[in-house]
């Protein structure tokens, strides 16, 4: 499977590619939080094929299952920050954020 | 035919991603984000990673979906910040022909160097481990770090989704 | 080596937990009433452990020790287990040490949030300390987020724009950071199988020899950027004033003293000390180029601020690079000087954060160009001001100096005269815009407006004295500690 290996690897770069792009062209607090789960899928593809390389699949498992609580959390965390930004601004404009300046 | 199924769900989880980026509507955007999750469980599951295929179904292609969609409803807006849907496809227009050359680029790095990646997966590992005991026995200091996390994910929730009282 | 030592060892990883547990059942009233004095209990305790540890490791002249917190997993091959070194040691010590000044001062400041801030800050600890005592990439990357998520919800604690403008740039740039390092970190792993640091050493000295080569040379790539993210260092550096500005003051306390440093500098410093043991390597030249520019860059844009803790967050971007640079020169004067260096940032910097809460509490300005002439009211934290920034320009007989020293002496062995005298120079900028906040907070005319200004409360005052104290103390055994390493040979 050596066109696979390279197919997974190539994606996960694009994926990569895809989530930073996004992250850097929108000015919407939701949409950066989703650009930032795309780059963390990446991650995880890329964290299982080094399960899959090395054979071991069991340490990579317990990798990736840990992985997923904490970016879930950080995505909670990220999505109250948004909602709050909401309320007090009735908007999530990040072009916005420009209170802190030297 | 694992290798076929393979290669679709990687398009798929591209095209789905690409898709979140470029679909101005962000509810449409947070349901490819689950597609992306589904197509990468399928992919985890083919790797022998059957117990994180399960997390990834049911926590980021679920949890994470109703995080998004709630917090979506939550903030239903006067004014996008993207402006319109036209002027963000103009933004974003670039990004399918960027995504092309690179991945061109990409696969003729790799074909004229003759890249590959070296399997060093043997039998004799493959067999001792079982996820079950790798987890418990060996990743102690990760079980503590999950405990932490999520007390600091209540005590987020507890301060960030609190109704804000008059002060 | 005696039981009681390794039990000791809870009082890291232990004492948090308890304090959480124990606050959450209490109730409401009572956990609002002790959560801050709990809070720098806790502090105590554990720079009194790191200490007695260091003495102990000492005694019986061994280099760590190794423990598990639930349940024994050392027979297993290839576990995740907490072990402490002597640098793990000396930094949970100035985590103690930070700790007890944020919540010693943290009294006037916090109100009614004293429970969710106690509870994430221990959060916050558990996280750092927690760093210092992993053997393994993954469990490091573990408790950075968790030292993370809870340094995002601190910062916008108070739900202000200001503080939810710095918290959701903070984590957008944390998690790409994170996003790279577990890129990096799965690279590796393609090549090792493990990601115990002991496992990883090997790469060090043969890498090309590995089955994947070119992969782990995209992994260093991932690994500098993410890390530079990580501990703000130019041209990454651009969440790291607006974090420090935005935060409540025990928050950037906490954040300026020691947080930025032990998720970025300490993992630096154990990931190249354990991955690349040669000196010339290109990881090495990366992190030489990235610490001149944050000197330099940290120093004089410093020098333009107008808000004293945005000052002091490119200030900490210029001692940083300072850090690394002494531990990109690979050799043990500069890993010795790093350490140090390490050690006097989180006292000085603490000093100074203390200081500009305490500015701020008595004149309701952060602004220094409006303020004037308060050395005179306001004498103890002057003083201490004048202290935390002689050693931080590196005057002698001043911690800062030593530890100054020994980096650029490093530098100057591995790489030569220009570089070290580049460092050299870029610290005498230190001394401008230093100068400038104690004229201008401190020296010259009284501004009317503040005639009647008071000197800070006694919680500031003492946190100030302790820190001077620790700075100069530091300073003047220094001496003593050279013949000891002299003794064992090292230098």
């Amino acid at each position: 499977m050596s066109i696979l290996n390279i197919a997974i690897l190539i994606t996960a770069a694009l994926l990569i590619l895809t989530g930073l792009y996004m992250l850097i062209n929108t000015h919407n607090m939701i949409k950066i939080i989703i650009a930032i789960e795309i780059v963390v899928k990446a991650v995880t593809l890329i964290l299982a094929f080094a399960g899959y390389v090395t054979g071991q699949y069991a340490v990579v498992e317990a990798f990736i299952i840990t992985m997923i609580v904490i970016e879930v959390v950080v995505a909670v965390v990220a999505a109250g920050i948004a909602v709050n930004v909401y309320k007090n601004k009735g908007n999530m404009d990040v072009s916005e954020l420009k209170k802190l300046k030297g | 035919m694992q290798t076929v199924i393979m290669f679709i769900c990687l398009a798929v989880m591209l095209i789905a991603s690409v898709a979140a980026a470029m679909l101005w509507s962000r509810i449409t955007a947070a349901m490819c984000l689950a597609l992306t999750s589904v197509s990468l469980a399928v992919i985890l599951f083919i790797l022998h990673a059957p117990w994180a295929a399960l997390f990834e179904l049911s926590v980021c292609a679920g949890l994470v979906t109703v995080i998004f969609a709630s917090t979506i409803s939550m903030t239903r807006e006067y004014r996008q910040p993207d402006g319109t849907p036209s002027e963000y496809h103009v933004r974003f227009a670039p990004l399918p022909f960027i995504l092309i050359l690179v991945g061109v680029v990409l696969v003729a790095v790799v074909l004229i160097s003759g890249f590959d990646v070296n399997i060093t997966a043997t039998e004799s590992t493959t067999a001792v481990d079982t996820f079950k005991e790798v987890f418990w026995n060996t990743r102690q200091a990760d079980i503590l770090g999950q405990i932490i996390i999520i007390l600091a994910g209540a005590f987020a929730v507890a301060i960030l989704f609190k109704e804000s009282t008059k002060e | 080596m005696p039981a009681y030592f390794a039990t000791s060892m809870y009082a890291f990883m232990g004492a948090p937990l308890l304090v959480i547990l124990v606050l959450t059942l209490a109730g409401r009233k009572l956990a609002e009433k002790w959560a801050l004095t709990v809070g720098y209990i806790v502090g105590i305790i554990q720079m009194l452990t790191s200490i007695i540890a260091i003495i102990l490791l000492w005694q019986y002249n061994k280099a760590s020790i190794t423990f598990s917190q639930f349940w024994s997993i050392q027979a297993n091959d290839g576990a995740a287990y907490f072990s402490a070194d002597v640098f793990s040691l000396i930094a949970l010590f100035c985590i103690g040490m930070v700790t007890f000044a944020a919540f010693y001062t943290a009294k006037t400041m916090i109100g009614k949030k004293a429970f969710q801030f106690t509870n994430l800050m221990m959060v916050m600890i558990l996280g750092m300390n927690g760093l210092a005592l992993v053997t393994d990439l993954f469990s490091l990357y573990v408790f950075l987020e968790i030292t993370g998520v809870s340094s995002y919800v601190l910062i916008s604690i108070n739900r202000d724009n200001k503080g939810l403008e710095g918290g959701f740039k903070y984590l957008i740039m944390s998690a790409i950071a994170s996003a790279f390092i577990l890129v990096s970190l799965a690279l590796i792993f393609i090549n090792t199988g493990s990601l115990r640091y002991e496992d990883i050493s090997a790469i060090s000295s043969s890498w090309m020899e590995l089955s994947n080569p070119i992969l782990i040379l995209v992994a260093f790539v991932f690994l500098i950027c993410g890390f530079s993210i990580k501990s703000g260092l130019v041209p990454f550096h651009g969440w790291l004033p607006d974090a420090y500005q935005s935060a409540p003051a025990p928050v950037s306390i906490m954040l300026g003293g020691i947080v930025t440093k032990m998720v970025g500098v300490y993992a630096i410093i154990r990931i190249v000390s354990n991955l690349l043991v040669e000196s010339d390597t290109v990881v090495n030249t990366c992190f030489m180029v990235l610490a001149l520019m944050s000197i330099i860059y940290g120093a004089v844009a410093a020098a333009g601020q107008k808000d004293f803790k945005r000052l002091l967050g490119y200030s900490s971007i210029s001692q940083i690079g300072y850090i690394i640079l002494g531990v990109s020169t690979g050799n043990i004067l500069g890993y010795i000087g790093a350490i140090f260096h390490f050690f006097n940032h989180a006292t000085f910097k603490t000093t100074l954060f203390v200081n500009s809460a305490a500015v701020e509490q008595q004149t309701g300005l952060s602004d220094i160009t409006k303020m004037g002439g308060l050395h005179k009211q306001m004498p103890i934290t002057g003083t201490s001001n004048i202290i935390a920034f002689l050693s931080a320009v590196g005057i002698p007989p001043l911690a800062g100096f030593w530890s100054k020293l020994f980096i650029i002496i490093a530098v100057w062995q591995t790489n030569g005269a220009i570089i070290a005298s580049i460092a050299l120079v870029a610290s005498i900028f230190t001394a401008v815009y230093f100068l400038r906040i104690q004229k201008n907070i401190f020296f010259g005319p009284v501004n009317e407006k503040f005639a009647d200004i008071k000197e800070a409360v006694k919680g500031f005052k003492l946190t100030e004295i302790a820190l001077s104290v620790i700075t100069i103390g530091c300073g003047l055994l220094f001496p003593v500690l050279l013949l000891l390493l002299q003794a064992q040979g090292i230098v």
